[in-house]
């Protein structure tokens, strides 16, 4: 601990050096918060996140193939890269009032902590060092990216660490909250819908039946997969649709599930059974019933004990943070897949809600950046490296 | 100027003046100093997004602002407080020139900020807007740096009602076509050319707005138009689309009442300039029904339309920018 703090010396007093920028971080964050970004619809919060590296003098500002806004920073020596994400895209239709509040307090409004505050931490870090006279050995790079969420399937990113020409020593995910989040491991996950449709009445055999009830079948055989306590696995079932009024049988249903295992053999295994289940019922019951796997993540992360997560903890330590570790659903997978060590960290506390507005508190903000700024230097002075 | 001629050449987008660097560069060759005035009362849901959003991008990021002021009416809930919280200066209107007697108002507000603040150019802007932009202030302050001859700025948004054709209406709100637009084309048809003559934002240098008199209440966006194209003609304003504002919408009975205190001002007006006179003194109540359980009754309200001087007739304020004056020259 001692090495860390020895090498990125005053880290308690970030918060209050970087107190100048409160007012830009806020409006950054209000700014984006109000500007619609439902996934494939980011293309305004690139281009807000692009002006905002422009300004601050980046020389290398832009988007990539994939529609990411890319920023660059090079380092002195150019030792590492450190590449800094916060999705831009949101689950919130773009016909949701995105109005924003601010109060004393905390800032109010549709999607404000997942993921506006992240992206707007990651479109100042740029002014955040110039305003605190650093200058990194690393370089640094700044990604908004796109397609993140639901059938999005981390796709900016995925696409982007496929194909950018400089190596990625380090990554950190950047989410708007809570202050104290630390993930450094990913658990692995399948996400799918099922979808049922009844075919039409002349073609239909013994037994065809309304969407609704054939998927209601579909549930119940998923109800009785046996799921192990260890490896720790879960099959969620998230969303159902079906139905237009109350005397119509519909002739379309679909679930959306999720299933979670720290066993990557476990998920292989129960997505076999989950078609199998569909392919059954489908027959059963004449019907066209399908399932599709979209999203795909496996189970990893990087241990404890390496440098990276002691190095956070410290930082962590240092500006009265209280670590919360846990597994990320975040783009952190992208970057442990690839074998690049990294972690994603909240910036405030808050709360995410899915049916009315976020909040995030105001106070623990700068804590927050002071904290990504720790761990950056952190890296940027070798502490990080792996064994 | 005709009104032609004005229109085409005096009517700005905000994007005219996006170049933030050049409208810095500028201000500061110039030597303006430049302030921007909210007006409030119980404006908690709105007033610290607007000064969180102005003050990053206005003062901090770009210095084309030198101060941001709250001019509160008294507010109940917490303007006062939030607007404090994220850096304004705020000052609680009834507490200055107290010399001059007490009133409440957007107006009285407007003309207090002109004693408060020391900017050359004085940016007036609604504390209720949900939109807010850096654009509702360069927007503004763009015609007056780059055009020294224009002395007055306002604010129009474009209203996209459904068209097809390339002819497209454009105008102001329900009070504006009603009521002030045919006022202006019977009496100040040079006025006509301004869009959006009632819109809550507008810039003015000080040298014009410190010789106009203020009515404390609704009047006070007719009364500044005309007094000044009184004294400098068309030729000393401008306007600016600001694209969308979005704030609340007022019920038409409230729209009623801001109606009977912008004829009260254009009477006024239209009776200082010998164009119309009165046989009686104009009454300050408005009527409007209240329908309870079926009874009808008549409410009245107060609308006295109160008019503050000319703000250089006011001692404390010529003691205070003459010396300021002095100083500078000294």
């Amino acid at each position: 601990m001692s090495e860390v703090l020895d090498a990125i010396d005053s880290v308690s007093d970030l918060p209050e050096r970087l107190a100048p920028l409160r007012e830009e971080i806020l409006a950054n964050l209000v700014m984006l918060a109000q500007i619609p970004a439902p996934t494939g619809r980011e293309q305004e919060r690139v281009e807000y996140v692009l002006n905002r590296f422009v300004e601050s003098g980046l020389p290398e500002a832009g988007a990539d193939e994939a529609g990411n806004a890319v920023g660059f920073l090079p380092g002195q020596t150019g030792a590492r890269t450190i590449m800094l994400v916060a999705h831009l895209d949101s689950i919130i239709s773009h016909r949701v009032d995105h109005n924003v509040t601010v109060e004393a307090n905390r800032i109010l409004g549709p999607g404000v902590s997942d993921n506006a505050l992240g992206a707007a931490v990651v479109s100042i870090i740029p002014a955040c060092l110039e305003q605190l006279g650093i200058q990194l050995n690393s370089n640094l790079s700044l990604i908004g990216s796109v397609s993140s969420l639901e059938r999005g399937n981390h796709g900016g990113m995925k696409f982007h660490l496929s194909h950018t020409q400089r190596p990625v020593d380090f990554g950190i995910c950047v989410e708007g909250v809570q202050l104290g989040r630390l993930n450094y491991f990913s658990i692995g996950t399948l996400r799918g819908d099922i979808s049922c449709d009844v075919k039409p009445i002349q073609s239909r055999s013994f037994g065809s039946e309304s969407a609704i009830v054939v998927l209601n079948h579909i549930v119940n055989q998923m109800l009785q997969i046996e799921t192990p306590q260890r490896p720790f696995t879960k099959i969620s079932i998230g969303k159902f649709h079906s139905g237009m009024s109350y005397d119509v049988e519909p002739d379309h249903a679909e679930l959306g599930f999720e299933v979670n295992s720290h066993s990557d053999r476990m998920i292989v295994q129960i997505q076999q059974r989950l078609e199998n289940i569909v392919a059954e019922m489908s027959a059963r019951h004449a019907v066209d019933a399908s399932i599709d796997c979209f999203f795909r993540r496996d189970a990893g992360g990087i241990p404890f004990s390496h440098p990276l997560v002691k190095s956070v903890i410290s930082v962590m330590s240092e500006l009265g943070i209280e670590p919360d570790q846990g597994h990320s659903p975040s783009e952190l997978s992208e970057f442990i897949g690839r074998g690049i060590p990294a972690v994603t960290l909240g910036i405030t506390q808050g709360e995410k809600n899915k049916k009315k507005p976020d909040h995030v508190l105001i106070d623990p903000m700068l804590r927050g950046v002071a904290q990504l700024i720790g761990v950056i230097l952190a890296i940027d002075a070798g502490v990080c490296d792996g064994p | 100027m005709d009104r032609d001629q004005w229109l085409a050449e005096r009517t700005f987008h905000h994007s005219n003046f996006w170049d933030m660097k050049w409208l810095v560069e500028e201000k500061e060759r110039q030597g303006l100093k430049i302030s921007l005035c909210l007006p409030s009362y119980n404006e908690e849901a709105t007033i610290g997004k607007e000064i969180v959003i102005l003050k990053s991008e206005l003062k901090d990021r770009y210095p084309l602002i030198d101060e941001i002021a709250v001019i509160d009416s008294g507010s109940s809930d917490q303007t006062r407080e939030i607007a404090a919280s994220f850096g304004a200066d705020v000052y609680l209107a009834e507490e200055h020139l107290r010399e001059t007697g007490d009133h409440r108002g957007k107006g009285e507000n407007l003309w207090k900020a002109l004693y408060l603040l020391s900017g050359d150019i004085i940016v007036y802007v609604d504390s209720d807007i949900n939109n807010i932009h850096p654009r509702f202030v360069y927007g503004l302050i763009g015609p007056l740096i780059r055009d020294p001859e224009v002395c007055y700025v306002k604010a129009f948004y474009d209203r996209p009602l459904a068209f097809s054709q390339g002819v497209r209406p454009t105008g102001g709100g329900r009070v504006t076509e009603i009521l002030v637009r045919p006022l202006f084309s019977l009496f100040y048809p040079d006025l006509t050319a301004i869009i959006q003559p009632l819109s809550g934002e507008y810039a003015g240098r000080r040298e014009i707005l410190e010789q106009i008199p203020f009515p404390v209440g609704y009047g006070v966006e007719t009364a500044m138009l005309i007094d000044i194209y009184e004294k400098l003609g068309l030729g000393a304003f401008a306007q600016t689309d600001l694209d969308s504002r979005v704030h609340r919408n007022q019920e038409t009975i409230a729209l009623g009442r801001m109606a009977f205190g912008i004829l009260r001002t254009l009477f006024h007006r239209l009776s200082r300039q010998q164009r119309s006179q009165f046989a009686e003194e104009l009454p300050q109540i408005m009527r409007q029904h209240n329908c309870v359980d079926g009874e009808f009754e008549l409410v009245e309200y107060l609308i006295e339309e109160f008019e503050r001087p000319p703000i250089v007739e006011i001692e404390s304020y010529v003691d205070k920018f003459k010396s300021q004056q002095q100083q500078q020259t000294a």
